[in-house]
């Protein structure tokens, strides 16, 4: 297909390339200020206690220490933006006690004129701690009624939804069968390990704090609401970021708020930046979910009724969790058109360090859960997978009942018939002879993911496009880049929308004091509600170019367009104008002029639309050892209109490979509330080794509220891949393997089960 | 506590310091020479985001002491660049779009030149062996593995 696009849909490199691959590239822990100082935590040894006492004179006469703040005075984040929305949420927003609720909760943070002295400054405090029971398996925690994590009980949220009538669903099917699921708590594992900002407190009462935060605004809020101060008192600067992945979507437990604290005390910026461990050990993973499953369909194959039951491990407090055991409503309950469903979820705390957003939000873990369910399903009937998946997908033009909104555009049936092409379905699928010490095998998985967040929570996107008086532009937005390259899309959009090259366009800092509102960068949700703003912001400023432009050139307004930076006649090209010389003339030339040429957006993006998707993976199991080696994966994923078709494929190989680490190996061990495997030699996330050939096929259904037809794609490359190995090592040795990680161990122990000897 | 007097050369320039004898050359680099591309990523030597060359083999800075390289030759990324024509690795890693969040970069391309140093024509499982104590997050490995055997393509002369 031709092309109608400049620049919308070419791999054009990345805006931060050339600092970034010269070093040049400045993340937070590379920032000093003048006069700054270093804090450290000191964190809890238990699970559960109150801090009963603390003795800091010691500490406060070490002559590098300049302030101590303790976990009296400096609250939790217990929430996220939707406590914004009112009074009553902001109250509820933040906590302040003094029990410690997991191993690594921090007790207080001294700030020292460098590093090792507030170190050296942790170890003369004392702490009198009053041990407290603790509880650290989500089941008991819902059933005990003797310790209590938090003052309303250990049951954070319970929700139940029913659509239409579940035990009708049920008499109508054939068969029914029930299975159980359990997944693990996945850290981001970001290379810049999570945990870094610099807090300036000044006297006037300015507030400067350098976050690599995924959300600047929110932040800025959380920060204002927390502190008392106008929201225009609080800057959130965002320097480079070494990957997010959800986990830097709001405040980082014992971080941002602590550091303000202490420069406040110090009167002196303060930064702190944690240690790989402490990012292991002490902020938000992956919730792990037990999912109890309960399938009806016909013998043709067609589903009738799910219930579906969910405990959601929480940990020690909750900041996304609602939003999170929601998402696992889109492959619930959005992706088949299944007429009776009861979905129950729990929100269960435990002395466990905290979990929350982390891409996919609570889809992968629920995809876990179905698409292994979807398998067991096809076996039993005896159909290919693929087909069981056509006879029940809810495709364009049908209502999904999750946000009650009609499907727009859904390429998913391209996305399985093209992956399946790829990965040669027809030759791999069910071939397994199972026998042999090496068994190769295939499984396959589908998805959904809604874009953006404007059904549940606020989701606003603005932009401003500011032509200079040389014709470049400058655009003001505030959409985080955590290393997508959304930046370098939005850039396209503005390019394509002007009529100009994208070189000709500079992106801002993201910077709160010099951005407008934004939702942030998290459920993939950057090129298309960032670029539908964008996109407004630079039709509004074409307009008044082309007001200018029509006069200038005396003809009718509506018969000019602007291509390659030039105003010009549609019906009389050779009639034209650059944009250069149109903007110099009425910003600086013309003395009775002297306007620029501004254009601004805001607001919610006017829907949610589902990205689309199937994962194809091809495995190989050694059952002497229990080894998996990955073989071959194929990501098929419906995008809308591919902005940025490099950066696309970055995003499937990455998410790809990241589910490959769900799949087989990650997954945190707490033995007793202690993180057992805090580094990379004991968390083993996919080396370049470690990787098979990965296919990434790229599918444009058009989605007709997005910019140039573009959905989001970030999260939904990693939400099926697990899925989709599991399923392929059941084709491979006859295992049903319903616990994630799937390690060595799990399948040995389940291949001996299998096939006793 | 004690110090220690080194002598190295850091991207061609010869450097005189007086080290802390438990001093990283991680943090000698950042620290002292201001030169902050080597990342920390664990302080522990797995995940390869503080890599430079000693000698011109891939070294975990974090790992190292300074001490220890005394008299050595040190290259980080800082100094990979000729005037303003970057190393076709650099040049590679832009264009093939091998960079996402780019802070396992510079150790990650440090790996992939002390390979392609010492083998202009190396294989993909080599390529792959070579960074296969980089770790990465965002990208997947795939188009930095791409990237590495499009820039020995280039310094072999090829198209």
């Amino acid at each position: 297909m031709k092309n109608e696009f400049s620049v919308v849909g070419k791999s054009v490199p990345r805006i931060d390339a050339y600092d970034k691959v010269t070093g040049r590239a400045r993340y937070c822990r590379d920032l000093k200020l003048e006069g700054m100082l270093h804090a450290k935590l000191l964190r809890s040894p238990y699970p559960h206690a109150r801090v009963k006492a603390l003795d800091v004179s010691r500490a406060k006469s070490h002559p590098a220490v300049k302030a101590i703040a303790t976990i009296e005075e400096v609250p939790k984040v217990v929430g996220y933006w939707w406590n914004l929305r009112t009074e009553k949420g902001m109250k509820k927003m933040f906590m302040q006690d003094n029990v410690v609720r997991f191993v690594g909760d921090p007790v207080l943070g001294v700030a020292a004129e460098d590093e090792d002295s507030a170190e050296e400054a942790l170890s003369m405090i004392l702490v009198q701690y009053e041990q407290l029971p603790p509880v650290f398996d989500p089941v008991e925690s819902m059933k005990d009624q003797t310790i209590k994590i938090h003052e309303r009980g250990n049951i954070a949220f319970h929700v139940l939804k029913e659509y239409g009538d579940i035990e009708k669903g049920f008499r109508e099917a054939d068969f029914v069968i029930e299975n159980r699921f359990v997944t693990s708590k996945q850290k981001h594992a970001t290379i810049e390990p999570i945990g870094s900002c610099i807090a300036d407190y000044s006297p006037s009462g300015k507030l400067s704090v350098y976050s690599s935060t995924q959300l600047p605004h929110w932040s800025r809020m959380y920060l204002a609401g927390a502190l008392g101060l106008p929201s225009s008192n609080v800057r959130i600067i965002k320097p480079y970021t070494g990957g997010a992945f959800g986990g830097r979507c709001g405040l980082i437990h014992g971080l941002e708020l602590m550091c303000c604290h202490l420069s406040k005390k110090a009167g002196r910026p303060v930064k702190m930046s944690f240690t790989r461990k402490e990012d292991f050990e002490a902020t938000e993973g992956r919730h792990p979910f037990l999912v109890e499953l309960r399938t009806g369909f016909t013998k043709e194959g067609i589903l009738t009724a799910n219930s579906i039951k969910i405990v959601m491990d929480v940990g020690a407090y909750a900041t996304h969790y609602i939003g999170v055991i929601a998402d696992a409503l889109s492959t619930g309950v959005g992706l088949y058109r299944i007429p009776h469903v009861k979905f129950e979820g729990y929100c269960v705390y435990t002395n466990k360090s905290l979990n929350g957003a982390f891409r996919g939000y609570g889809n992968p873990q629920m995809n876990f859960a179905q698409e292994s369910q979807m398998d067991i399903v096809a076996e039993k009937l005896g159909m290919d997978p693929i087909e069981l998946r056509l006879k029940n997908y809810r495709g364009a033009g049908e209502i999904d009942p999750v946000f009650n909104e009609k499907i727009l555009s859904c390429g998913l049936k391209e996305c399985l018939f093209q992956g399946a092409e790829k990965i040669r379905w027809k030759k791999k699928s069910r071939r397994s002879s199972r026998r042999g010490k090496i068994r190769k095998g295939v499984g396959m998985s589908c998805l959904m993911h809604g874009t953006g967040a404007r059904f549940g929570l606020p989701d606003p996107a603005s932009a401003i496009v500011l032509i200079n008086a040389d014709g470049s532009v400058s655009l003001e937005t505030a959409a985080a880049d955590d290393g997508q390259g959304n930046k370098t899309g939005l850039v396209q959009i503005a390019a394509e929308e002007l009529g100009i090259d994208w070189r000709k366009i500079s992106v801002s800092d993201t910077d709160t004091d010099t951005t407008p509102l934004d939702g942030g960068t998290h459920g993939s949700r950057q090129t298309y509600c960032g670029g539908i703003a964008v996109r407004k912001a630079a039709a509004q400023a074409k307009k008044s170019v082309l007001v200018f432009a029509s006069k200038h050139l005396n003809t009718p307004q509506n018969r000019l367009d602007i291509r390659e930076g030039v105003i010009y006649d549609t019906k009389r090209p050779s009639l034209n104008i650059s944009l250069a010389d149109l903007m110099r003339k009425i910003q600086i030339e013309d003395l009775s002029l002297c306007e620029q040429i501004i254009g601004a957006a805001t607001g919610v993006a006017p829907s949610m639309p589902p990205t689309y998707g199937a994962h194809f993976a091809e495995v190989e199991v050694d059952t002497e050892t229990g080894g998996v080696r990955v073989l071959r994966l194929v990501g098929a994923f419906d995008v809308g209109k591919a902005i940025n078709p490099a950066h696309i494929e970055g995003q499937i190989a990455g998410g790809e490979v990241m589910g490959i680490g769900y799949a087989l190996t990650e997954g945190l061990v707490i033995e007793n509330g202690k993180v057992m495997n805090s580094n990379f030699a004991d968390y083993r996330i996919p080396r370049s080794c470690d990787i098979p050939r990965i296919d990434a096929v790229i599918v444009e259904s058009h989605e007709p509220t997005g910019p140039f037809g573009a959905k989001g794609i970030g999260e939904a490359t990693m939400i099926g891949t697990a899925s989709a190995i599991a399923n392929a090592i059941y084709d491979a040795v006859g295992v049903r393997m319903k616990e994630l990680p799937i390690t060595q161990e799990k399948i040995l122990v389940a291949l001996q089960s299998f096939n006793p000897p | 506590m004690a110090r220690v007097n080194i002598k190295i050369k850091v991207n061609g320039k010869l450097q005189e310091l007086g080290v802390e004898a438990h001093e990283t050359l991680l943090d000698t680099l950042r620290e002292r020479l201001g030169l902050l591309a080597a990342k920390y990523g664990c302080g522990d030597g797995e995940c390869g985001a503080c890599t430079v060359l000693v000698e011109g083999n891939a070294t975990l800075s974090c790992l190292t002491l300074a001490a220890h390289v005394d008299g050595k030759d040190i290259e980080t990324i800082e100094g990979l660049e000729q005037g303003s024509h970057l190393h076709p690795l650099q040049e590679s890693f832009v264009e093939q779009g091998a960079i996402q969040c780019g802070y396992c970069t510079p150790g990650m391309i440090m790996s992939a030149k002390a390979l392609l140093d010492k083998d202009a024509d190396p294989s993909e499982e080599k390529v792959r062996r070579a960074i296969s104590n980089n770790l990465c997050r965002c990208t997947g490995y795939e188009k930095p593995v791409k990237a590495i055997l499009e820039a020995a393509r280039r310094m072999r002369g090829e198209k």
